[in-house]
């Protein structure tokens, strides 16, 4: 335990700048979406939810550099350093992981909040229960299903490069792995597709949800653009996010013992 | 002329990862290592031989 609270007080020092960047950005965001001054109340919306899906995409990018900074540290000898001390690799890995998916959690949360603040500036009824949804049912359920396991992968692929660390080749793992990801990910996506509703939904969202559906209905009209309605767009599979906390384990255990092996 | 020309590509793709496999073989002490690389050097080798081009 000792050794866990010394290495998060580490990892704060490498990566506490960073972590206060991207939290600071969440003020920068509020004042964009504050900015939004379409005449349409449906365009408006549009625009900042758009803004919404930017930021949670430029935040995931953030906290996977953050992770995958081993590169930086082997220059700086603090990954030989590393090494060398008595924390095991899953120590070392899960320490790493949990400050990222705190600092993750935090800011999802956040812009959950920027969420909830927009469909209140468009006029939307909110009760209790969909601020709650909006504020930290979807955020952890985003987090589960895309940033957890990407923040595991970052990690796998780092130690998986330090295991060639010694002989030179790194690049070749780092490639090898960035481009077998996007086929392994097909086969994974496939196979979630496959199970996905298998067991009950999540609806989410409640009020605002009947609103967004009938506008999804709208669209659907449209021939040209296809939207399946087969299950209604606002009932979440719960599959998915078994499905990648359970890879984002395997994962960190796989980074962990490369950890392990490269440390004998 | 063009099926030949993709026929060329996918040996010479499947060359290069088999030299790849060989060094994510060799090139470390650790099982876990190999066993990550094998998986991602599978599945490339997979998608050139059997995907579609």
């Amino acid at each position: 335990m000792r050794a866990f609270r010394c290495l998060v007080w580490l990892e704060f020092r490498r990566s506490g700048v960073w972590a206060a960047a991207l939290l600071g950005s969440l003020a920068f965001w509020a004042w964009g979406l504050f900015q939004v001054r379409a005449v349409d109340v449906a365009q408006q919306l549009g625009i900042r939810l758009l803004l919404l899906g930017i930021a949670g995409a430029i935040g995931a990018l953030v906290l996977a550099l953050m992770v995958g900074r081993l590169r930086g540290d082997t220059r700086a000898g603090l990954f030989q350093m590393l090494l060398m001390t008595p924390p095991t690799g899953y120590v070392h890995v899960g320490t790493r992981y949990a400050f990222a998916a705190a600092t993750a959690a935090l800011y999802y949360m956040g812009l959950g909040g920027l969420a909830w603040w927009t469909l209140r500036l468009s006029g939307l009824p909110l009760d209790a229960g969909t601020v709650a949804q909006l504020a930290l049912g979807l955020p952890f359920y985003a987090l589960g299903v895309s940033v957890i396991p990407l923040l595991a992968w970052t990690l796998l692929l780092v130690t998986f490069q330090s295991a060639y660390r010694v002989s030179g080749t790194g690049w070749i793992p780092g490639t090898v792995m960035a481009l077998g990801t996007p086929f392994a990910l097909r086969w994974l996506v496939n196979g979630i597709e496959r199970v996905a509703y298998a067991l009950p939904g999540w609806p989410v969202l409640g009020s605002v949800g009947a609103d967004l559906i009938e506008a999804a209905q709208g669209i659907a009209e449209d021939p040209a653009v296809s939207v399946s309605l087969e299950h209604p767009a606002l009932v979440l599979p719960q599959e998915p996010l078994w499905i990648m906390l359970a890879l984002a384990v395997v994962l960190l255990l796989a980074a962990g013992r490369i950890w392990q092996e490269v440390e004998a | 002329m063009t099926q030949a020309f993709l026929i060329v590509l996918r040996v010479l793709a499947v060359a290069l990862l088999a030299t790849w496999a060989y060094r994510l073989w060799n090139g470390t002490r650790s099982w876990t290592a190999r066993a990550v690389g094998a998986f991602f050097s599978a599945a490339l080798l997979w998608q050139v031989l059997g995907g579609r081009w």
